[in-house]
């Protein structure tokens, strides 16, 4: 049934790409809300009507051997959650017809790549939706053929050309040890034989192909080009969840259904998250255009991120499928907060602004939650994932890591309390005292994100225990 | 073995390709280069471990993706051309920071 999830948005652009384009054109933001919110139920609800469909119904068309665990479900549903609310961010922004049109069928293409991603359990199907799900990012990145975002979406393409250069390599020397693409095979030739040179270099080729698709510091260069000079709702999509599908995800998965963790993977994936925490925080404290500033912060959130993958163990692995889950909740929210600045003030420089949150309460509100989640303050959602995260690395004997995320919390701290007052609070600057609250088509995803971070935060420790214990079976444990 | 040799004398070819250009159909035409490498790599593998059907299905899929990922690119170069009137990457350094 879980087939359906990468079926059903191909076929979505499919149909709505059949004759009848006056209809189809009306038709496409409804069909994209479904299908988004339908695959948000779907990991939501147990007994939902479409979870009782038969496996063995599909198998005919669609004979694909799919895996889902506890980390899968959370991935599909911050994919719907996100293209839903970019989804919403994209009306509010095209004004023509057919740009809308346009960007949910893309948009459509890429969340099927997505769902691919999640729930393949073959090292080369893998790589073909990662493909699908870079080529739309392409496209949406370039969207409106501007001259920076052309220049933002090239780069884009020449560093994710040679991640799949790296990553085909890696994928030709598994195959050479295994005989075989499939997760299950590889692992048990990998465990048969002894960890040749060969077998390292392909592992060492893969992580570095990951490392660049998801933006880790010292790969990180196309970035804060390809986010900030992208449309907004482009950018929503983007930091929200493709990097996190494409590059954090896979290597999870990676880790471990592919290689399992050893010792010198650890070390690297401790090291690399802990620098682009620090560094990460450190490029955002002295960067002045909203935009840029939020691009550096998703490295620093990615680079946690990685230091809860980097333990290894059952607990830093949920910290870390929670903190996927808060980052694509406030870092959307934290987008869609600056387009709807970029829209009213006509600038990103966060110099030269001030004083919004009079103008702007909803946009002001939701921003400061967003700030504060992902500095990690309670109640917030941000404030528990952390929390995992810096337990984990302490009880795995990861105590000089741990203070480092620990200080890096604070400069994120940092850099957001410096945002918030530089934008929001202060004085209002004279030229801006016209300036109105975006329409409603904006501020509903805004307070939906907002809600959910509040609202996770609150709850959450009531189910703790069950999130992490669900973590039991990803592990193979 | 002498597929290798040739894997590893593409690559380097695509890596100064890609290095040694400013013009940007050329760094393509070198990330092309290097992706005929690793298809090349695939292949060799494939013959080694006599697994050939499935190594052939694989290069098959990675052409076909890679002519995906050339005509964005192409049209992206295209949009660049439109701004500057040059295909020199040294002019579109806008993005710093």
């Amino acid at each position: 049934m879980y087939a359906l999830l990468i079926l059903a948005p191909f076929l979505g652009s499919f149909i709505l790409n059949l004759p009848f384009r006056k209809v189809n054109k009306r038709l496409s933001f409804g069909v994209c809300a479904a299908l988004f919110l339908l695959q948000m139920a779907v990991i939501l609800i147990p007994d939902f009507g479409l979870n009782k469909i038969n496996p063995a119904a599909l198998a005919n068309i669609f004979n694909f051997d799919l895996g889902v665990d506890a980390l899968s479900k959370v991935m599909l549903f911050c994919t719907g959650l996100v293209a839903f609310v970019t989804l919403c961010t994209s009306s509010f922004f095209l004004k023509d017809g057919d740009d809308k049109f346009n960007f949910a069928n893309v948009l459509l293409i890429a969340v099927s790549g997505m769902n691919g991603i999640v729930l393949a359990q073959d090292i080369f199907s893998l790589y073909v939706f990662l493909e699908i799900t870079a080529v739309a990012s392409f496209i949406l990145i370039a969207f409106n053929r501007e001259e920076l975002g052309l220049e933002g979406a090239f780069k884009y393409i020449l560093l994710s050309s040679i991640a799949t250069v790296l990553m085909i390599a890696g994928i030709a020397l598994f195959f050479l040890v295994s005989g075989s693409t499939h997760f299950a095979v590889i692992h048990s030739a990998l465990l048969a034989q002894d960890k040749s040179l060969l077998i390292n270099l392909a592992i060492a080729l893969f992580v570095s192909a990951l490392f660049i698709k998801g933006g880790l510091m010292p790969f990180h260069g196309w970035l804060p080009d390809a986010y900030s000079s992208a449309p907004a709702a482009s950018s929503v999509f983007l930091a929200g969840i493709v990097t996190k599908a494409a590059g954090v995800y896979v290597l999870i998965r990676m880790l471990v259904s592919l290689v399992g963790f050893s010792l010198t993977l650890k070390s690297v994936l401790l090291f690399v998250g802990a620098f682009s925490a620090i560094i990460g925080a450190i490029a955002a404290l002295t960067q002045t255009d909203f935009k840029r500033m939020l691009s550096y912060s998703s490295i620093s959130q990615i680079g946690y991120i990685m230091l809860g993958v980097g333990t290894g163990t059952v607990l830093g692995l949920a910290g870390a499928a929670l903190h996927i889950f808060n980052h694509a909740v406030f870092k959307s929210l934290l987008f869609m907060n600056s387009a709807a600045v970029e829209k009213a003030l006509g600038t990103r420089d966060t110099s030269k602004m001030g004083g919004l949150g009079s103008q702007m309460p909803v946009t002001g509100l939701t921003s400061v939650l967003g700030s504060l989640s992902c500095a990690g303050i309670p109640p917030l959602a941000g404030f528990w994932s952390k929390l995992i995260i810096i337990i984990a690395l302490w009880s795995a004997g990861f105590k000089t890591y741990a203070v480092i995320a620990i200080l890096g919390s604070v400069l994120t701290l940092a850099y957001f309390l410096s945002l918030q007052r530089s934008v929001f609070f202060g004085k209002l600057n004279a030229e801006f005292r016209n300036i109105k609250e975006a329409g409603f088509s904006l501020l509903f995803p805004m307070i939906l994100l907002g809600v959910i971070t509040l609202g996770v935060g609150i709850f959450l420790p009531l189910v703790l225990d069950k999130f992490i214990l669900s973590f039991n079976a990803v592990l193979g444990g | 073995m002498v597929s290798a040799i040739f894997v590893v004398l593409l690559l380097v070819i695509g890596i100064y390709c890609i290095l040694a250009t400013y013009n940007l159909i050329r760094v393509l035409i070198g990330v092309e280069i290097l992706i005929k490498a690793v298809t090349l790599l695939i292949i060799a593998a494939g013959r080694q471990n006599g697994n050939m059907a499935l190594a052939q299905a694989m290069v098959v899929s990675i052409i076909v993706i890679e002519v995906v990922i050339m005509t964005i690119a192409v049209g992206v170069v295209i949009g660049i051309h439109r701004y500057n009137n040059s295909l020199d990457s040294r002019k579109i350094r806008k993005l710093k920071g």
